[in-house]
């Protein structure tokens, strides 16, 4: 049995179905994201969990105990708001403390809890700040201490990193992954940042329209994308419209040039239009080694980001994106050059919708 | 160079005068007891006076009474509606601007007519009469009040910090006395201040509930000693000030106070 389990639950406001049909277990220790754009029911989820709102159907279970309609002070788990939330009339230690001295831990026992969390923080000489005098990276790592200091069942983030800058962001998520290991503790995390979900989570569950579109570990979702919806949220994404060729070898035809799937396409017709998807950084310039597909393209647009370099090409009247890594001695193509790209069989994904899987 | 704009230097001149010429009259009146000489023999008058004393600690106390019962009153009402209710957000404002509407005549009468009879003879004890006087000043108090709480939970995330509260075992008792209450302090003492001032020199209602209060003693004083009525009007306009001052001082104390994203 696992340690959280949500089954068939779903959430109605109004006549809007906020959350329907979600199935989902999570193992004890385990960190999962919900992942998806705003409105898709992540949140929804979540306060469930939390005990802030009442399925309309279904069940929630911690633990062995079904908590679906225990209030959420009664049901142990810890909270990490996008908004920190942290008490302002208390400093440090006292916001820490709160829920110990409302579990009415002995004084000692508070303190040298409050000293643990604040050690496991690296906080340890802020004790007596109040929130206003700390950093917004600060304030959320008091308010992660403070929802760890009470022991929860299972530790809830609700969008914690959104309100801070990209810096302080990274290394709070490694962070954030690093205590979560180091105490084992099951984990919820909320977030519409696909980076987030990917680097911190055992297994991501994407969202869209109130529904499950996948679940899976990151490798998955990013590598094996099963719905049209996951392949374009997560990662940049090539989608193209094709014709099946000759479906028992995978054959496909763009733009009158053919590709070819590693993908079984059982159950598609010869004929049928289909959507394909390619990651760019699975294509690469035919001139630096051929592999099984090549297409003819003209370059459109060259984009450098760094690390990274961008390069738009059309086939027909399809646009692709191109990814390839920055290196100055090799030479790149001009705008309006014909040149030939490659990818492998595996680098074509043929999709279908959600509502057919 | 720069030119000087007399247009509106003119303006502030002449508002200058319209608010303080009084002010500088009657001050100058109230210190004119003694023929030709500036004295502060009236304000001694006042100051040493018994009914002033008991007339003014007993204003004091029921302001007190109200602040108390104002506070219990709208924190609760004004957080539940922020959390719960919003949509009667309209509504419950509404209601505590009737006070605007309805004279304080019209609602003195109205509690006589109620609590001057059986089964609720209020009138009839000393005890019952204070407390009507106190209700009948929470009504006035509403106004302000429920601004200064409702302006104090705009500024605080009131359902994150609830919630936090909760997630961490707390009950609704607790978060109020220990998580909402504290939080909205420079608002409460910002909505405590403007009670105060409007109790201590509240006329209608406790003349006709004929309670011993300062309001009365003042205009009681006017018809018949005009220099001390005039000092008493600097000192009751002194302890407003002084309230407005205390508000201020606080509120700017509690600036950037808040912590949280924003």
């Amino acid at each position: 049995m696992a340690f959280l389990e949500l089954t068939n639950i779903s959430k109605v406001f109004g006549q809007t179905p906020a959350v329907q049909d979600f199935n989902l277990q999570v193992e004890k220790g385990e960190f999962v994201s919900f992942l998806g754009p705003s409105g898709c029911g992540k949140t929804t989820t979540l306060r469930m969990i939390a005990g802030f709102e009442l399925p309309t159907t279904g069940t929630v279970v911690v633990n062995g105990n079904d908590v679906t309609n225990k209030p959420p002070q009664k049901r142990n788990t810890g909270m990490v708001f996008q908004a920190y939330a942290l008490f302002p009339n208390m400093n440090v230690a006292e916001n820490i403390g709160f829920g110990l001295k409302i579990a009415r831990k002995p004084k000692d026992e508070i303190k040298k809890r409050v000293e643990e969390v604040l050690a496991i923080i690296k906080m340890e000489s802020f004790g007596n700040r109040y929130p206003y005098q700390l950093s917004g990276g600060q304030q959320q790592r008091v308010a992660l201490a403070r929802a760890l200091a009470i022991q929860p069942q299972v530790l809830l983030l609700d969008e914690p990193l959104s309100a801070l800058d990209a810096k302080i962001r990274v290394s709070l998520r490694q962070e954030i992954r690093a205590i979560q290991q180091k105490l084992g503790i099951t984990t919820v995390y909320v977030t519409h940042d696909q980076e987030e979900a990917l680097s911190l989570s055992d297994r991501v569950v994407v969202m869209n329209n109130s529904k499950i579109e996948q679940v899976g570990t990151p490798f998955e979702i990013y590598n094996f994308p099963k719905t049209e919806f996951t392949a374009q949220f997560v990662g940049t994404l090539n989608s193209i419209p094709a014709t099946v060729r000759h479906a028992a070898n995978g054959e496909l035809t763009v733009d009158s040039q053919t590709l070819v799937t590693a993908q079984k396409l059982a159950g598609i017709a010869d004929g049928e239009a289909v959507m394909i998807s390619i990651r760019p950084e699975r294509i690469s310039f035919a001139s630096e080694g051929r592999k099984p597909n090549v297409l003819n393209i003209k370059v459109e647009n060259i984009t450098f980001l760094g690390s990274i370099v961008r390069v738009q090409v059309r086939a027909g009247e399809h646009l692709f994106l191109m990814d390839t890594f920055n290196n100055p001695f090799l030479k790149l193509p001009e705008v309006g050059d014909k040149v030939e790209i490659t990818f492998s069989k595996e680098a074509v994904l043929v999709l279908r919708h959600a509502s057919q899987i | 160079m720069k030119r000087i704009p007399l247009f509106p230097w003119i303006l502030i001149f002449l508002g200058f005068l319209y608010f303080f010429l009084p002010l500088i009259g009657t001050l100058d009146f109230s210190l004119r007891l003694v023929k030709d000489q500036i004295t502060l023999e009236a304000y001694k008058n006042v100051v040493t006076s018994a009914r002033f004393q008991n007339t003014f600690t007993y204003s004091f106390i029921m302001a007190l009474w109200t602040i108390v019962a104002a506070t219990l009153l709208v924190t609760p009402t004004v957080y539940w509606v922020h959390l719960k209710l919003p949509h009667l957000r309209p509504i419950v404002e509404f209601i505590t601007l009737l006070t605007y509407v309805v004279p304080a005549i019209i609602l003195v009468f109205g509690l006589i007519r109620i609590y001057s009879r059986p089964p609720l003879s209020l009138l009839e004890s000393e005890i019952g009469s204070d407390f009507l006087l106190v209700m009948g000043y929470v009504s006035l108090a509403l106004p302000a009040m429920y601004r200064s709480v409702d302006a104090g939970l705009r500024a605080i995330d009131v359902r994150t910090l609830t919630e936090a509260a909760q997630s961490l075992g707390a009950g609704w008792r607790t978060i109020l006395l220990d998580v909402i209450f504290p939080n909205l302090r420079v608002a409460l003492l910002s909505g405590a201040f403007v009670t105060f001032a409007m109790v201590i020199g509240e006329f209608t209602i406790a003349t006709f509930l004929a309670r011993p209060a300062f309001g009365p003693y003042m205009a009681n004083l006017g018809q018949t000693r005009p220099y001390e009525s005039t000092a008493l009007t600097i000192i009751s306009l002194a302890l407003t000030w002084a309230c407005i001052g205390m508000m201020q001082l606080l509120g700017r104390g509690a600036q950037g106070q808040i912590a949280g994203t924003r």
